[in-house]
Parts: structure tokens; sequence; C-alpha cells
């Protein structure tokens, strides 16, 4: 998140007020931000439960409903074959480096995972949280009244790895070992809903939701590929080179903005049916393979350069091939990483265009692959929500890899 | 200096390179620079030409031609076709539809945008994770959104068993539901960025001269962010007027025909290339008109600051 450096807070935080009367404001300001997370959360929590409830097919054959479809006899952590064991292990094992590394207020290099403390909290909770999982999946398969317990001892044993970590001289014992439990009960409900139910897994195969996504991952990455490529190229020409019609080619740049998609989708589907294009992944890509918005971005970061960088540089013999690698892309790097970032986002959320080009379910992209499963029967509705969720997985990590480009990307029209 | 430069008799070997720029503005053309903008605008030009101008070119002709038997032969008509379509039902009632969707999720979008980025713009332990969570709907796309609210409102297996997706008068507001909930994380951020830009000095002179929080809010801030404002309610209405997934997702349409966007019903006529075109056409002119008069209007009540 854009950092937030604002100076009223002092003032709103009551400084001359009684303690009671602050406290009073601050329950009430983390308990309005509390309500508004639950709109925004409510849905995905709801949905969540959706999936992991028991399909109407359980319920009308007379199965039991704890189950959502997967014995969780059989379940520990190490079933499910290497690779996903390798995958879920690597999964925790990161989640508890970054929740040390955020303690420890350091960053990744300065080698403060590498304190004692901070390798038994990592490699310790890691351990406790695989062993406990076994006790806690039977006893959910046996619904024998004793899961609460259960799932209350693996929280406490994984909190207490944890607790030497967290300690440090800027924290009170107190919040350490409130930050441990957080810990400790996220984890275990994290584990529990991602590794427990097969529903993902049964939504991931019956929705053939991997090859999907490849194509959705290839789509989306030679769509963005081209757009940052062909927007550099332009926007270069347009600031530093001269040549003739330059306002009437910037403009008719812009003007494409006035024709979105759904304005030429009929001539364009036309095109696509003359070519016999239909269900290939030029159809896909190629009528976004250039932006005009990109262009106009990189163009305003071109010229927000010095022009004694370039004045500089062609006094020192570079050509403009040199100077486009070597000064202009890499000074104007947070602008492009901004387009970038937010093109693959639309590349990858593209609906109407697949929609209209494709024809074979087994041509289709992620996005129109979940039409086809919200389509699909009512009584595994479980599987087909499980799957919308599991799609968003991939965007999930994006936005939390580069929230900062998104945010720049998604705000560049709005505050210059 | 420019006007003794144009008039200079072309010397190709005049070293360019030591002209200052600005002094350059009038001469003649190097031809290599010249080659090479071109070859860096070519594949621009060419996917805008072959994927924009020209589909948008064979439209317009396109809306003259009526469809005969299905599409099998089509009949020039003339300007016929444009007149009876977009003066028809149909273009009408997909222009009234397209509009309610928006009138849903544009006002809906400004306020909770608003309200969410007010409530978390504040100095405050972990205010970035509740900055974090209110960004998060950035993570869904709309096939995902819309299939999560399909089946949080459906008639048979939904969290909500209430049967809106099948009620005329409730399907758009069933199928705006998505929109409104994604958009929450765009909003956000965006008038976050705005509030974040207000310099600090402001507030806290306002807070000096005796204004409450409310006073603040409606006399200060909002009206400082007004240009932030204006943009989300430019791009809520062009996502509005764009939705597809939604409606093609939770009410398919229909019931009757109910939800039928001027998108949807495009969507629907990419067999009948004459109707599709009119009402591409159509479309393109409302999108034009919408946006000249957000600017027009929106432009003279909005606030700049000393830009």
């Amino acid at each position: 998140m854009a950092t937030s450096d604002v100076s009223k807070g002092a003032a709103e935080l009551g400084m001359g007020q009684s303690p009671a009367r602050r406290n009073l404001g601050l329950i009430g300001q983390y308990g309005s931000l509390g309500l508004l997370s639950l709109l925004v959360l409510g849905p995905i929590a709801l949905t969540v439960i959706q999936a992991l409830s028991p399909p109407f097919t359980y319920v009308n054959e007379g199965k039991p409903l704890h189950p959502v479809a997967v014995s969780w006899q059989d379940r520990t952590w190490f079933t499910g074959g290497p690779i996903s064991l390798i995958v879920r292990t690597l999964i925790v094992v990161a989640l508890l480096a970054w929740l040390q590394k955020v303690a420890s207020g350091g960053g990744w290099k300065d080698g403060a995972l590498r304190a004692p403390s901070r390798l038994v909290a990592i490699i310790g909770g890691t351990v406790v949280l695989a062993l406990a999982m076994n006790p806690l999946f039977q006893s959910f398969f046996k619904a024998d009244g004793n899961t609460l317990m259960i799932y209350v001892g693996a929280v406490l044993a994984v909190a207490a790895t944890q607790v030497w970590g967290f300690l440090s001289p800027t924290r009170s014992p107190i919040t350490s070992v409130v930050m441990a439990l957080f810990t400790g009960f996220g984890l275990i409900s994290f584990c529990v809903l991602t590794m427990g139910p097969t529903v993902w897994t049964l939504a991931w195969t019956r929705y053939d939701l991997g090859p999907a996504m490849g194509r959705s991952f290839v789509m989306a990455i030679l769509i963005t590929v081209l757009q940052v490529a062909t927007a550099i190229m332009a926007a270069y020409a347009f600031v530093f080179l001269r040549f003739p019609f330059k306002r009437i080619l910037f403009a008719l740049f812009m003007a494409t903005l006035l024709l979105p998609i759904e304005v030429t989708l009929v001539g364009n589907v036309a095109t696509i049916r003359q070519l016999e294009w239909t269900d290939t992944m030029q159809a896909l890509v190629l009528p976004f393979g250039a932006a005009a918005l990109g262009t106009f971005l990189i163009r305003q970061g071109f010229r927000g350069l010095p022009s004694e960088i370039q004045d500089a540089t062609r006094l020192d013999g570079y050509g403009h091939w040199a100077f486009l690698t070597k000064f202009a892309v890499p000074l104007t790097r947070p602008v492009i990483a901004a387009f970038t970032v937010i093109s693959a986002l639309a590349a990858w959320n593209q609906y109407l265009w697949p929609r209209s080009v494709i024809t074979q379910n087994s041509f289709n992209t992620l996005q129109i692959q979940l039409r086809l499963a919200s389509a699909s029967e009512v009584a595994n509705a479980n599987q087909a929500i499980a799957a919308a969720l599991v799609a968003a997985v991939p965007v999930v990590l994006l936005l939390i890899a580069f929230q900062r480009q998104i945010i720049r990307g998604l705000t560049a029209g709005a505050v210059k | 200096m420019s006007v003794t430069d144009a008039m200079a008799v072309p010397n190709d070997d005049a070293p360019v390179l030591e002209v200052p720029k600005r002094s350059r503005r009038k001469g003649k053309y190097n031809a290599k620079e010249v080659g090479l903008a071109f070859a860096f605008l070519v594949p621009s030009l060419a996917v805008f030409v072959t994927f924009f101008y020209v589909p948008f070119a064979r439209l317009v002709s396109w809306g003259t031609y009526e469809s005969q038997r299905g599409g099998a032969s089509y009949k020039q008509v003339g300007i016929d076709q444009y007149t009876d379509v977009l003066g028809g039902n149909e273009f009408r009632q997909g222009l009234w539809h397209s509009l309610q969707f928006v009138l849903y999720t544009v006002p809906a979008g400004l306020i909770l945008g608003t309200l969410l980025a007010v409530a978390a713009h504040r100095r405050l332990k972990g205010i970035k994770v509740f900055q974090a969570i209110f960004s998060s709907t950035l993570a869904s796309s709309v096939a995902v959104s819309s299939v999560i609210f399909f089946f949080l409102f459906n008639p048979a297996v939904g969290f909500f068993q209430v049967s809106w997706q099948s009620d005329p008068s409730w399907a758009m507001f069933a199928a705006a539901l998505p929109a409104i909930w994604q958009n929450l994380g765009l909003a956000f951020v965006i008038v976050l960025a705005g509030l974040q830009a207000v310099p600090d000095e402001v507030m806290e002179a306002a807070r000096l001269d005796g204004y409450g929080a409310w006073r603040r809010l409606t006399r200060i801030t909002l009206p400082l962010i007004s240009p932030v404002l204006m943009f989300l309610f430019v791009i809520l209405v062009i996502y509005g007027f764009q939705a597809f997934a939604q409606i093609d997702i939770i009410t398919k349409g229909g019931p009757g025909g109910a939800t039928e966007t001027l998108v949807f019903k495009i969507f629907k006529q990419t067999q009948d290339y004459g109707k599709g075109a009119v009402l591409s056409v159509g479309l393109f002119c409302v999108t034009l008109v919408v946006t000249f008069f957000q600017f027009a209007i929106l432009d003279r009540r909005v606030h700049y600051g000393d830009e």
C-alpha cells in the first residue's frame, strides 16, 4: 500500500483528551474499519464456506456432511505425492519466514532470519505444524467432538515455536505472545482450509483449470510483452525523433481509446473468421498487440527526462538505440513497470473478446472456463465456486508482489 | 534563429548533433531519423489499423446492408437500417439497460470508495492491513466476481436463496452487485491516492480554525479531491457501459431480455453483421457523447487547485 504520512493522525487520535476518551475513540476507529473490512471480505468468506459445504449430491445420497468430497481419514501432511508435499511445505516455510521478517523489521538480506530464535520459529514451526495436521484431520473424520480441543492444541503448539522469534526489546512480551497466537491460529486455519479438503484439486481437474490457466498465462504474457514493446518504441518516436505528421499520428494513436473492443467487436470477429483464426492464440493476442494508454504513459515518462541527458549522450556518440536501451528505458523504469503490471492484469482478465473468438471449450481461457463451470450442474456447485477461488490465486500473488506498481498504474491518471 | 535555419541551404554533411535542440524545430527532417521513427511506429500502427480503424470503417459501411434469411445474403438498404435500428425499441431498450447498470454501479462505487478511503486515511497502528484488505478486490476478475455472486445469490444453492436473477425488476441489480463489489478496490485505491496528495497543512489549518471532522470532509477534503473523484466517475461510467461478463454469467440477458445491455446485444449480433454494425456504431456514439458530456459538465465544477 502506498505509505500514508498523515500528520493529522496525532490530532485525531485525541491528544489532550482523557485516556478513557482516547481509548473509546480508538475502539470506534478499529470497529468501523473492521466493519468495512467485513463489507469487502464478506463475500469471499461466504464463498469459501460455500465451496467447503457438502455438495447436494452428498446430501441426497445420505453421505456424511462433514467431508467436503474428501476422505479425511487417510489425510495427513504427507499424503498427496512428493510434489504437493514439497509445495505445501515451501508455502508454510515462506509464510513463516515472511512473518519473522516483518516482525524483525529488517529486510531479507540483513541476516535477521539467521538468528537462532528465528530459525527455530521457521523450521520448528513447520515441523510442529506438519505433525499437528495428522490428528486434526483425523478428528475431522471421526467427528468425535474432540476437534475443537485438538484445534486449540495445534494452534498453541505452533504458537509456542514462534514466541521466541517475536520477542524483541521494542515489544512487550505480551504483544509477542499475542502475535504468536495469531500466527498459530492463522497458519493452522490456512492449512486446514487449503490443504485439507480436496475440493480445490477436484475443481482443478474437473474443470481443466490447469490447461486453461496455462493458456491464460501465455495470452497475458504475449499481450503484455507486445504492448510494452510497441508502446516504448512508439513513445520514443513521439518524444525523441523528428518526423512529419507527428501530431496527426499521435492523434490517431489516442483516438483508438474511443474504439474499445466492445465497439469494434462485430468487425473484429468478422476479421478473425475471415482469417480462419478462431480458436487460435494469435486471435486472442494480436488485436491487443498495441495500446494507446501505454504509449501515452511512457511518453509522459520520456518527456520527464531532462533534455541534458539526451544532449550529453548524443555528444558522447550514442546512437538512438543505445540511448533508448541504456538511458531512456532504465530511467523511466517505474512508469514502464506500472504499465506492464496493469497491462498484464487487464490481459489476464479479458472476457468479452476470448468469449467471442473461442468456439471450442478445449481452447477456453481461464475466465471463460469459469463461465462454463458456473453454467454446469448445480449439484456440484461447490466445485464451481472452488474453481472461481482457485482462479483468483495467481492474481492475488501478482497483487501482493507488485502492489506498488499496480497502484501507481491504476492511479496514473488520477493524481499528478 | 529558426527562420535562418529554415532558409539555409540543405546540407547533408552538417553536423546535426551540434545544433541546439530547440533551434532545429523548423529544419529539414533527417531521413534516417524519419525512417527510424516510422519503423518504431509501424508495429503499433499495424495493430491500430487492422484491429481498430479498418473494423470500425467496415462496421460503418456494413450498417447500410440488411441481412436476408439469417445472414445468408445481404441487401443494400442505405441509411434506412440506421434509422430503423437506432430509432427502434431494441436499441432504446439496450441503452436503458446499460444506463440502469451504470446507475447501480457508479454512485455506489463513488460513495463506497470515498467511505473506505476516508476511513483508511489516518495514522493508526496496523492501518496498512486495512488498506490491503480494502484494495483486495483488485485481485478478482469480472469472471471470478460474477461466479462468486452468481452462487451467493442463487435461488437453488445460494447462501442467500433469493430469486433476483430471474426476477425482471431485480435481475439487473443482481448483475450489478459483483461489479459494485469488484469496483471497491479500484475506487478505494484511487480516492486514497487523492487523499494522500492533499497537503497536511491544509487540514491542520482547517482544524485550527475550528472546523469539525464533518465540515473538514465536506468543505475541504471533498472539494480538494474532486478531480480524483471525477476521474473515478469517468472510468466507472465507462466500465459500466462496457459491462458484459456479469450479465453473461449471472442473468444471460434474461429474464425475457430484461438485462440485455447494449454490449450484450452487440455480442448476440456477431452473426448478423448488418444489425450488429448499426448497434456498434450506436454504442460508439453513446460513449462519445457520454465522454464529451462528462468532461464538459464536470470540468467547470471541479476544483483543480492551482494547476
